[in-house]
């Protein structure tokens, strides 16, 4: 991994954590002072090294787990500030990653019904749910936005 | 990756949109699951994702044992 794309990883979550939003490839050219395409060549070095998920046309930002650029059926709040997760793992790894209480809010996929979870104190308050993971381990990165 | 309410929805959700039945786990596994992944922080140069083996150590300690858990 070479010097640039650990500073472009390093700008990306840091727009999430510190703003709730990942910064496109244009606005970290100009933060690096750059040119677009060293950009571009890093978020595919990056993509490939699946450090990030890309979005297929546009080449942007899709997923820095635990975070989602797009609106998902996952939302994490912590103090003011909240996110979209691309899973109930990934919902749980905001709260983990930020290191403060947090509200995971989703809903069941077969009836659903709101359901909430809790941490407080790094703690996982009691609560209704069972997770249901459909692929295999070894298959995850087969279609990494389907898993 | 979907929390459902209970098994008897992830039961009825598996049958509605025929799929199969994957690993079930607790919210604790989950919550064990994404402390282990995701406390460290990514922002740090050295970061680097998990080789294999630590990614199915962090398995093994939740109990995860079964084939749909072997990289």
């Amino acid at each position: 991994m070479d010097s640039l794309d650990i500073e472009v990883r390093r700008i990306i979550y840091d727009g999430f954590l510190a703003q709730g939003a990942a910064p496109g490839k244009k606005l970290i050219a100009r933060l690096l002072n750059l040119p677009e395409p060293d950009i571009d060549a890093a978020f595919e070095r990056l993509g490939e090294a699946h450090q990030l998920v890309l979005q297929p046309e546009s080449r942007e930002v899709l997923m820095a787990n635990p975070f989602s650029v797009v609106p998902t059926a996952f939302k994490v709040t912590c103090g003011t500030r909240s996110w979209w997760a691309n899973c109930i793992w990934d919902a749980l790894g905001v709260s983990a990653m930020i290191g403060q209480d947090g509200v995971v809010e989703t809903s069941c996929p077969d009836c659903g019904e709101a359901l909430r979870l809790e941490i407080k104190a790094s703690r996982l308050q009691p609560a209704e749910g069972l997770v249901h993971f459909s692929v295999p381990a070894a298959r995850w990165w087969e279609d990494i936005i389907y898993t | 990756m979907l929390l459902f309410r209970s098994e008897v929805h992830i039961e009825r959700w598996s049958e509605t949109w025929r799929q199969p039945r994957g690993s079930l786990l607790s919210i604790e596994q989950v919550w064990g699951l994404a402390q282990a992944w995701y406390a460290d922080d990514r922002r740090r140069p050295g970061w680097r994702r998990k080789t294999m083996a630590e990614a199915q150590e962090i398995f093994t300690s939740l109990g995860l044992t079964s084939p749909f858990w072997q990289l």
